[in-house]
C-alpha cells in the first residue's frame, strides 16, 4: 500500500477523532439510561418449528422434512424433477459421504462433485456449469425463518451463493428462538468466521415496480432439508 | 466559470439542490412519475404497517434502538478506534477520509495498487454521496452497479430516487425500454421475471470477471470487527465473495458497540424499510480470505467517511441526525416526497432524512430550501425506528438558515445564508409590535380599518387560494365589546 494513502488517512483520522472527542470529553457512561428489551412470548419447540417452516415457505423456500438417511434419495429426486444432472458439495460435511454415494449410484445419472478447487481460475465453471449445490448449516432461527451458514475451508462461501439451486441441510435440534438468543447461547462474540450469513429464502428483488421476482443474483431456489429426528 | 463551481471539492449535488424549486415544478408536472411514486409509497406504507402487528413491541423496539444508537454516538470516537483495532486484528485494512474527494482518492489508489480495471458495486448510498462512479470512470475504471435498482438507474444515467428502492421512479415499461436501448439482443418484454432474468444474465457475467467489489455497510460492529450487510438480491454477497479485492465504504456513524446491538436494529431496519421480518441475506464479514479457504477476497478494506457528520455531531440536538439507520420509512410516509418524488430534492438522500442530513454534507447555502419543504405533519418522526425528531430538526435548520451574523463559533457551514433583510425586518417589526401593547393595539386598529386596501393578489399564495381578509374588528375589540355588554346587562338586572 502506498505511503501516500497511509499518511492521508492518518491525518484524516486524527482530525476526525479530535473533533469528535472534543464534543464528548468527560461523558459519563454510567449515566446512560437503561435500554428496554421486548419480552417475546415463549414458544414450545413444536411451535418454533412451525414458525420456522412457515416463514421460510412464505419467503418461497421449499421445506422437506426427512431423516439423515434419506438425504441422498431426496436430493436425487429433486434434481431429477428439475432435469439437473450435476451437483457440487463440500468435503467433510456430515452429508458428504451420502453425496459420494449419490455420485457412485449407477441408478442415477447425477454426477456429484466436491468443491476442492480454488475459486480463482474456476469462476467460469462455478458460474456457468454448476446448476446445483448442497451445504450444511450451523443453526437456524425460528422467529425469522433464517438459516445460519458458516462457510469453512471445506464448504466455501460461493458454494451457497452461485449455483441457481441451493440445498441446505438444517438440523431441527439447532433451532433457536431468535437471532439474539442464538448469538448469546453460541457466544458469537468470541469467534466469528471469515463470513457468516443468515439466509431466509431464495435470492429476490422487488426493484422493478414493486413486483417480486426470485433469483436476482443468488440462488433462484432454496430447498431446505430439515432433519427432525 | 460561475463562482460556485470553482470549488473542486463541491459535490455535484450542491448545484442540483440549489435548483430545488425548479426541480419541484418539473417533477410535479410529470404525471407518470407521480403515479409511479404514489403507487410505490402506498405499497411500502402498507407493508410496514403489516410488519408491526404488535404496537407494544414496536414502541419498545424503537425506544431500545434509539438508546442503542445514542449510546454508540456518545462513545463514537472510542468505538471508531476499537473498530479499527479489531478490524486490523482480523486482517481488514481501515482508512479514514474527511471529504468525498479523499474517500474517492483512497479507493482509486487501492484499485490501482491491484491493477484493477473493472469494479462491481453493491448498493451503497455513501458511494453515491462521493459520486464514486464518476470519479473512477474518469480514471478508466469501469464501475458497474449490481443491485437491480441501481443497475437500472445507472443505465438511465440517473441517480437513485429512493435510498432503499433506487429505481422506484420507473415503471416496468420504462425499464423495458431502457433495456431495449442498452442491452444487445434483449427481446422487449414488460414481464418483470424476464426483465430481472436479463439483468441477472448480464450482471453474473460481470461478477465472474470483476477485479474489485465495492459495497456499503449497514452496521460495523466494534466489539468483533465485523462488517454487516443487509440485502435481498445476493449482489452484496457476490461483490464481497467473488472478486479478489473488497472495498467497503461507510459513514462514521454506522459503528455499533456490541454484536448484541445488531439483532434489534436489524429487526427494525428491515421491517421499517420493506416490511420484511428479515432480509433474504444478512452478511457478516470479519476477515479477508484465511489460509486454506478457497474463495473470498484476498484483501478487505474499510473506508470511514466523515463528510459533514462531525459537524452534526458537534451539536447535541443535531447529533440525533446520526442515529439514522437508513431505512427510508420517513420518505415512504412523507406527503411531500410522495408528490414531488426523490429527484426533486437534488440531493443524494431525498425525503425527510435528506432534508436533515444534506445540509451537513453540502452546507446550508446550497440546501436552505430543503428544511422549508415540509408541511410539518410529523409523519416522519412518528415512523422513524430510532425516534429521530425530524420535524424538530427541520425547525432548527430553518433557524440556522436565517440566523443573524454573530461572533461565536458557527454551528453549521452556510448558516445564515438564507437570511433575507426584508424578512428579518418584518420579524423585527413583528417582535416590537408584540412587545408594546400600545403599538400593538394602534397598529391593529389601523389594519382592520384599512382592510379594504389589502391587495387581492399576493404572489404565489393567491395563485391557488383566495386572498385572506382581515376582520372589521380585532378579536380584542370584540371581546371587549361583549364584556361591556355583559356588564351593562348585569347592572340592569341588579336594579
Ligand atoms: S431518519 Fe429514521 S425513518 Fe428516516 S431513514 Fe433514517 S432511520 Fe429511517
Amino acid at each position: 500500500m502506498s505511503t501516500n494513502i497511509k499518511l492521508q488517512s492518518n491525518v484524516a483520522k486524527s482530525s476526525i477523532l479530535d473533533k469528535l472527542k472534543s464534543q464528548v470529553k468527560g461523558a459519563d457512561y454510567s449515566k446512560l439510561p437503561a435500554e428496554p428489551s421486548y419480552q417475546y412470548p415463549q414458544l414450545s419447540k413444536e411451535q418454533q418449528l412451525a414458525q420456522f417452516i412457515g416463514h421460510l415457505q412464505a419467503n418461497h423456500a421449499q421445506v422437506i422434512q426427512l431423516e439423515q438417511a434419506q438425504i441422498a434419495e431426496t436430493v436425487s429426486n429433486e434434481l431429477k424433477d428439475r432435469g439437473i444432472k450435476k451437483l457440487l458439495y463440500g468435503t467433510q460435511a456430515a452429508h458428504s459421504a451420502h453425496m459420494a454415494e449419490l455420485d457412485a449410484d449407477i441408478n442415477t445419472d447425477i454426477s456429484a462433485e466436491v468443491f476442492d478447487f480454488n475459486l480463482a481460475g474456476n469462476k467460469e465453471k462455478l458460474f456457468n456449469d454448476t446448476p446445483a449445490s448442497i451445504t450444511s448449516s450451523r443453526a437456524a432461527i425460528a422467529a425469522t425463518g433464517s438459516i445460519v451458514l458458516w462457510p469453512t475451508v471445506t464448504e466455501p462461501r460461493s458454494l451457497s451463493l452461485v449455483p441457481p439451486v441451493h440445498f441446505v441441510i438444517v438440523d431441527a435440534e439447532r433451532l433457536y428462538a431468535t437471532f439474539a438468543t442464538l448469538i448469546k447461547e453460541q457466544q458469537w462474540q468470541d469467534k466469528l468466521p471469515t463470513n457468516a450469513i443468515l439466509v431466509s429464502g431464495p435470492s429476490k428483488t422487488a426493484d422493478i415496480q414493486q413486483t417480486l421476482a426470485y433469483g436476482a443474483h443468488g440462488p433462484k431456489e432454496l430447498i431446505v432439508l430439515l432433519i427432525n429426528s | 466559470m460561475a463562482a460556485q463551481q470553482l470549488d473542486p471539492n463541491e459535490s455535484k449535488y450542491a448545484a442540483s439542490a440549489r435548483n430545488f424549486r425548479d426541480n419541484v415544478k418539473r417533477d410535479l408536472g410529470n404525471q407518470e412519475l407521480r403515479e409511479n411514486f404514489r403507487g410505490a409509497m402506498d405499497y411500502l406504507v402498507d407493508k410496514r404497517k403489516n410488519a408491526f402487528p404488535d404496537g407494544d413491541e414496536l414502541e419498545t423496539l424503537r425506544e431500545q434502538c434509539k438508546l442503542i444508537k445514542q449510546r454508540c454516538l456518545l462513545k463514537l470516537p472510542h468505538l471508531l478506534e476499537q473498530l479499527e483495532e479489531n478490524l486490523q486484528a482480523n486482517g481488514i485494512h481501515v482508512h479514514w477520509a474527511e471529504t468525498i474527494t479523499d474517500a474517492n482518492d483512497i479507493i482509486a489508489q487501492l484499485i490501482a495498487a491491484k491493477n484493477g480495471k473493472s469494479v462491481v458495486k453493491g448498493k451503497s448510498m455513501v458511494s453515491e454521496e462521493t459520486a464514486l462512479n464518476d470519479y473512477l470512470e474518469a480514471r478508466d475504471i469501469e464501475c458497474l452497479e449490481s443491485d437491480m435498482g441501481e443497475y437500472i438507474v445507472q443505465l438511465a444515467h440517473q441517480h437513485p430516487s429512493h435510498i432503499i428502492m433506487p429505481a422506484i421512479h420507473q415503471n416496468k415499461k420504462q425499464v423495458a425500454d431502457l433495456f431495449a436501448d442498452n442491452i444487445d439482443g434483449f427481446a422487449h418484454t414488460t414481464d418483470v421475471d424476464a426483465l430481472i432474468g436479463e439483468g441477472r444474465r448480464v450482471l453474473r457475467e460481470k461478477f465472474c470477471q470483476a477485479d474489485v467489489g465495492i459495497t456499503g455497510v449497514n452496521f460495523a460492529v466494534a466489539e468483533t470487527g465485523t462488517l454487516c450487510l443487509v440485502e435481498n438480491e445476493g449482489n452484496g454477497r457476490m461483490c464481497t465473495t467473488v472478486p479478489d479485492l473488497h472495498i467497503a465504504i461507510t459513514g462514521i456513524e454506522k459503528v455499533v458497540e456490541f454484536l448484541d446491538d445488531v439483532p434489534p436494529l436489524l429487526s427494525l431496519l428491515t421491517r421499517s424499510a420493506t416490511g420484511q421480518i428479515i432480509s433474504t441475506y444478512f452478511n457478516m464479514i470479519s476477515h479477508p480470505r484465511q489460509s486454506g479457504e478457497k474463495d473470498g477476497p484476498e484483501e478487505v478494506h474499510l473506508v470511514l467517511l466523515d463528510n459533514g457528520r462531525s459537524q452534526a455531531f458537534a451539536d447535541e440536538e443535531l447529533r440525533q441526525t446520526l442515529q439514522c439507520i437508513r431505512c427510508g420509512a420517513c420518505m415512504n410516509h412523507c406527503p411531500v416526497y410522495t408528490r414531488i418524488g426523490g429527484h426533486a430534492y437534488g440531493t443524494v438522500y431525498p425525503g425527510p432524512i435528506g432534508k436533515i442530513v444534506s445540509p451537513h454534507m453540502l452546507g446550508l447555502e446550497a440546501t436552505n430550501n430543503l428544511p422549508t419543504a415540509s408541511s410539518m405533519c410529523g409523519a416522519c418522526g412518528e415512523v422513524c425506528p430510532v425516534k429521530i425528531p425530524i420535524p424538530k430538526l427541520l425547525q432548527r435548520l430553518r433557524v440556522e438558515s436565517v440566523k443573524a451574523k454573530h461572533n461565536g463559533e458557527p454551528v453549521m457551514k452556510g448558516e445564515g445564508s438564507g437570511r433575507k433583510s426584508i424578512e428579518a425586518a418584518i420579524w423585527q417589526v413583528w417582535s416590537i409590535m408584540h412587545k408594546y401593547a400600545f403599538i400593538y393595539k394602534t397598529s391593529m386598529w389601523f389594519a382592520t380599518r384599512l382592510r379594504k386596501l389589502m391587495p387581492n393578489k399576493i404572489g404565489v399564495w393567491t395563485s391557488v387560494r383566495t386572498a385572506p381578509k382581515l376582520a372589521p374588528q380585532t378579536l380584542h375589540e370584540k371581546v371587549q365589546a361583549r364584556q361591556n355588554q355583559q356588564q351593562y346587562k348585569q347592572l340592569q338586572g341588579g336594579k
